[in-house]
């Protein structure tokens, strides 16, 4: 129940994340809103690693390693969910950069502004 | 082997030590950079080598020690190697290329670049869904920081607001692929790309699902129409230096991606692939077409060809052995013409495609130029057009026929643009600014082009087939551009001999019938490149186009196969594009005839590959055993093809310009020799697949009536020309329309009259292009008219025009009536009496533009600005009396070159044949005697030319004003002789027949394309956020496309 519940929360931000990124023209909320849409992606990485009644992955003196294959919940998801995060914030910190540098430019953050290049 | 994770461990070592420099140690950091690039590329070329060349097996490598799926593997194996090699040449190129700027960026932007080399890299070897992800990620923030970096001392916001769509999207691409790979994962309990493969994802609960997030995510990094807005951002505004990397590594990195996703999604994802690929390959060509930015036009190219592979990716099912041979083929060839040409335009000061003219007065760059555009329309002898010929063979050969004619479009219209490009540089007007002169970028640029033929070598080898470039009338041809610097009369001697000698080495191998073509293009060149020796200077990038184009036609006479056919087809007709581009204002007639051209040659490999039903090896005898349901389709592609060379009515409206427009010695060339390849391509079509039906109707029936309106409308289109080089075109295309008839009479007199047709055309019309082109050079115009009484100052050029019209018009003695002769009879023993009538009225109107050519050039007045003028130039003059004498001899004993090729033809058509009794040669409805001919109007003439003697000698010498018209006395020229506008009654009596409907057709169709072109591409807004919207688009489209299939 939890990791469904936990699992719909996630694809609910997803699809707020990708609203506001839509909707806003500023670049900064459109920022914001990507974050949301990963947090939602982390979110559901982690429900669908989730087994319900285990334990986390730790291998001390709880839970010993023969037993491991019973008691504790899929690691791998968990790898997985701290890598996007790190990757995550490393996108969002560039894009951050490309919005102070863009504002520098032209002293705006509506990304209808910067329409140079089309067609 | 040196372990491929050493090419990652290589650049994060590097990357590493970077950070520990002094920010001043420039220099340092640049050499730690390009060392481990160096030896990123060594790693990957040690692997090539090894798995290539010595059979070594791919390998598999253990990051942690532990089998997959519990760690992540890289796999090595041939593909890999290559693409790597690929992906870090490319870096290490672009790095040299760059130096300068990232001397002044410093040592954060090298650490951005060598991540950027080793994520594509890591891209390529990963065998683990999850490390793809990061690979891609890595990309993503590299490209980012790279375009960051370079902004700041660019000040060019342009390129940060690409980077930042360029960053929107890869948001929304992570989200998918995070969320698909998760749930994939779910589904089979592993990360390992192969695992998955193996756990029959497409079976498992939401695995369909969860494989087109991962699959539309990376499919989304090939910037697939229309979801690429950000991506043609990028490539307009960054470095070139970066966006050869993001067109040639990122893209081919994306693609072998796709490639390993597609083994987990299995065969029911290829149509996917194809469609995605073609709508990408065709829509992103088209829209190219109104680009005038250069790197947005290189953009457009870009994702078309990554396209393109897409495309061949989703024909993996069919490929066979053959997969890798045909995708790495297209793929290379785009990957180094397209970075070859970003790092040119890194040289070009101005973004318009024209300013590319700085080039100009750089043969060096122009040969690169070249190079790069071979590379991508696929032309022989690179990659592309083996890989092309391969992957047409098995799609006809698997009924996917509209994928095929799709692809076929694409690249023709890819061919116009660049070729159009190409035009712009060698017409246009120079810009101020010159070329950049860096020699290090230079020395990328040509490292480029070495590569490119490499591969071209390399392709050749691989194929199976004739390797192109060992094939000596190539290496001939390709040999001038060596030569280049030496003066024209010294490589003229050399092309002479070249033509003459290869005749000579060759000219007991071939049949009667070959023996006449080889000789008109061998010896027949020779004698045009005559009138070359009257060019001064180095006449630079004539000479190799030139050879090029005899080097085709004799290749095209040589083939037995039908691959060695198509190959030479394509070289003689790119060769001949050179020749006409040289003329003064040929820029758009050369356009159309390469257009044209390409067109027919495409049909050609349609026909052959539909001919083929997937045999390897298919030669031109073999025509004949083709069966019924596809032979006349196969047959309409061939003719088609080769009536486009020929200037069929409908197909002809390339001609008049190209041949018209091309220089004085060119015009002969393409006229006289080239047409003839059209002619040959169609004996060798009729020969072996004869008559062929449709839906009840005859093929060449249908010919027949091709033939006689092209030489009815090219013969009226010619009578109301100015210009007297415009008239002879035309004259050429209703020459070439009897031609066309005589063979699809399909009997034996009809083929023994277009051969006549086939030398006697040769003659006269190189003839007459050359005294026609004489006078213009010493008139300085081209317009009749303008001329008149040139009689007694060009005197020489007068007889060759008065020979060479007699000889066209059919009327005795000379060899044009020994071609009505054999026509009459010809036609006489057919049922076809329609088209016949027709064939009987052009006759007639042939004599009312040929007479324009005496009346109105030799005869009148001699304007004033002519009093002075001389006879043309020895050069020009030369190979028109030897012209004069070939056409005195063949008339007198047709014999020599006819009754071989007569005795030839008994065995395909044995009835009809005409008897060679001694001089006199008999059909059955009567007798044709050249010399009683000959003597008889001999006689005749002398007998009146005393008379006219005897009647004027009386005569008084009057001035040439000395007159009274009209009551009028006039002072003018202009005003006596009646030239201008000549046959106005006869234009305003066929009224609608003279409208140029054809060429209104063709306009239209270019115009709607570019029209439609230009309201497509207002889809990219520039926005990011709509570009946001078209990637959510695309993917909710090929979702419901996909599963509503």
């Amino acid at each position: 129940m939890i990791a469904q519940l936990a699992m719909a929360t996630g694809f609910a931000l997803i699809l707020i994340g990708f609203y506001g990124a839509l909707t806003n023209r500023n670049i900064l909320r459109m920022i914001v809103a990507f974050s949301v849409a990963n947090t939602g992606v982390h979110l559901v990485l982690v429900a669908v690693g989730y087994m319900n009644g285990r334990t986390a992955p730790i291998l001390d003196s709880a839970v010993s390693a023969t037993e491991a294959v019973t008691r504790i919940i899929d690691p791998v998801p968990q790898a997985l969910v701290l890598t996007a995060i790190v990757i995550g914030m490393g996108v969002t910190a560039l894009m951050l950069a490309f919005a102070y540098k863009l504002y520098e430019k032209k002293r705006s953050l509506d990304i209808g502004k910067f329409t140079e290049l089309r067609w | 082997m040196v372990s491929a994770v050493y090419i990652i461990i290589a650049a994060l070592a590097a990357a590493f030590i970077l950070g520990f420099l002094k920010e001043q140690w420039r220099g340092l950091a640049y050499v730690i950079t390009l060392a481990a690039l160096a030896f990123m590329s060594w790693v990957s070329a040690g692997w090539v080598w090894a798995l290539g060349w010595q059979g070594a097996e791919a390998v598999d490598i253990l990051t942690a020690g532990t089998e997959p799926p519990f760690a992540i593997n890289l796999r090595m194996g041939l593909p890999e190697a290559v693409l790597t090699l690929l992906v870090n040449l490319t870096g290490l190129l672009s790095a040299l290329y760059l130096k300068e700027v990232l001397f002044r960026l410093g040592r954060r932007s090298l650490v951005v670049l060598l991540i950027a080399i080793m994520a594509l890299s890591g891209i390529i070897l990963t065998r683990d869904i999850f490390n793809l992800f990061v690979f891609f990620e890595l990309v993503v923030i590299s490209t980012g920081g790279l375009i960051l970096l370079s902004d700041d001392v660019q000040s060019n916001s342009r390129a940060l607001s690409a980077g930042f769509k360029y960053l929107i999207a890869s948001q929304i691409i992570s989200v998918l692929l995070l969320v698909g790979i998760i749930f994939a994962y779910h589904a089979t309990g592993t990360l390992n790309i192969d695992g998955m493969a193996g756990a029959d994802l497409m079976a498992l609960q939401g695995g369909v699902i969860a494989f087109f997030l991962m699959f539309i995510a990376i499919v989304a990094e090939l910037k697939p129409f229309p979801a690429n807005g950000w991506a043609l951002d990028i490539y307009e505004s960054a470095h070139p230096a970066f966006s050869a990397i993001f067109s040639a590594a990122t893209g081919a990195a994306a693609l072998y991606a796709v490639d390993k996703l597609l083994l987990i999604g299995g065969v029911s994802w290829l149509p996917v692939a194809t469609a995605i690929g073609i709508v990408t390959f065709v829509v992103s060509n088209t829209l190219a077409l109104s680009q005038s930015n250069d790197r947005r036009l290189l953009g457009y190219s870009s994702i078309a060809q990554i396209g393109l592979v897409f495309t061949v990716l989703g024909q993996r099912d069919i490929l066979g052995d053959d997969y890798y041979y045909i995708a790495f083929g297209v793929l290379i060839a785009h990957a180094v013409g397209k970075a070859g040409l970003y790092w040119l335009s890194g040289l070009v000061a101005g973004r318009g495609l024209t300013d590319w003219s700085a080039l100009r007065g750089h043969p060096l760059l122009i040969f690169a130029f070249l190079t790069f555009v071979f590379l991508l329309v696929g032309l022989p002898p690179f990659p592309g057009f083996y890989a092309k010929w391969e992957l047409a063979r098995y799609l006809a050969a698997e009924g996917r026929l509209a994928l095929l004619a799709l692809i076929l479009f694409g690249a023709l219209i890819e061919a116009g643009y660049l070729f159009r490009w190409f035009g712009y540089i060698i017409k246009r007007e120079r810009p101020a600014q010159g070329v950049v002169s860096d020699p290090l970028k230079q020395v990328v640029i040509f490292a480029a082009v070495v590569a490119g033929w490499a591969m071209a070598f390399l392709w050749g080898e691989l194929s199976g087939r004739a390797n192109l470039l060992l094939a000596l009338p190539l290496l001939f041809a390709l040999a001038f551009l060596l030569l280049e610097w030496l003066p024209a009369w010294f490589k003229n001697i050399v092309a002479i001999s070249g033509l003459v000698g290869y005749f000579a080495m060759t000219y007991t191998e071939y049949d009667p019938l070959r023996l006449i073509f080889i000789i008109i293009f061998t010896l027949g060149g020779a004698l045009t490149l005559l009138a070359s020796f009257h060019t001064s200077g180095k006449r630079i990038g004539f000479y190799p186009g030139a050879m090029l184009m005899y080097a085709g036609l004799v290749m095209l006479i040589r083939a037995t196969d039908s691959f060695d056919f198509f190959a030479a087809w394509e070289l003689l007709t790119i060769g001949s594009y050179f020749l006409i581009l040289r003329g003064k204002h040929s820029e758009p007639h050369a356009l159309s005839y390469a257009i044209f051209s390409l067109a027919g040659a495409f049909s050609i490999l349609a026909g052959f590959a539909l001919a083929a039903d997937g045999a390897v090896h298919f030669t031109i005898q073999s025509l004949s055993e083709v069966a019924t349901p596809l032979a006349p389709w196969v047959f309409i592609l061939l003719a088609v093809g080769f009536m486009t060379k020929t200037a069929a009515i409908g197909l002809h409206i390339w001609l008049p310009g190209a041949h018209a427009e091309a220089e004085t010695d060119v015009s002969p060339m393409v006229s006289g020799i080239l047409l003839k390849a059209g002619l040959y391509g169609l004996m060798m079509l009729m020969l072996g697949m004869g008559i062929q039906e449709l839906h009840g109707i005859k093929l060449n029936y249908v010919m027949l009536w091709i033939g006689a309106l092209s030489a009815l409308l090219g013969n009226l289109m010619a009578i109301f020309e100015e210009d007297a080089k415009r008239l002879l075109a035309y004259s050429s295309i209703g020459q070439m329309g009897y031609a066309l008839f005589g063979l699809a009479l399909m009997n034996h007199l009809g083929w023994l009259m277009a051969l006549m047709f086939v030398i006697n055309h040769y003659i006269y019309k190189s003839m007459l292009f050359m005294s026609v082109g004489g006078v213009a050079k010493r008139t300085g115009t081209r317009d009749m008219y303008r001329m008149g009484g040139l009689i007694t100052l060009m005197p020489l050029s007068f007889i060759a025009v008065m020979i060479g019209i007699i000889a066209v018009s059919g009327v005795p003695p000379l060899s044009g009536f020994g071609g009505r002769w054999i026509f009459y009879n010809a036609i006489m023993s057919s049922e076809y009496r329609l088209p016949m009538l027709i064939i009987f009225l052009s006759v007639p109107v042939a004599f009312l533009y040929l007479f324009r050519l005496i009346h109105t050039i030799f005869l009148g007045q001699l304007k004033d600005e002519h009093r002075r003028i001389k006879e043309a130039p020895f050069w020009l003059i030369l190979p028109q009396m030897i012209y004069v004498a070939c056409l005195l001899v063949f008339a007198l004993v047709p014999g020599i070159a006819l009754r071989h090729v007569d005795r030839y033809l008994n065995d395909f058509f044995p009835n009809g044949g005409l008897g060679w009794d001694g001089l006199l040669i008999t059909s059955q409805y009567g007798y044709w005697s050249p010399i009683n001919i000959m003597i008889i109007i001999g006689v005749i003439f002398m007998l009146l030319f005393f008379w006219l003697l005897f009647v004027n000698r009386k005569a008084q010498k009057v001035k040439q004003f000395n007159i009274v018209f009209s009551a009028e006395r006039p002072y003018r020229p202009e005003t006596t002789h009646f030239a201008w506008n000549f046959f106005a009654p006869y234009r305003k009596a066929l009224g609608f027949m003279v409208q140029p409907f054809v060429t209104l057709f063709w306009n239209t169709i270019t115009d709607f394309l570019h029209a439609a072109a230009n309201l497509v591409r207002r889809l990219y807004t520039g926005n990011g956020q709509t570009y946001a919207y078209h990637l959510l688009l695309f993917v909710v489209v090929v979702f419901f496309v996909r599963m509503g299939v």
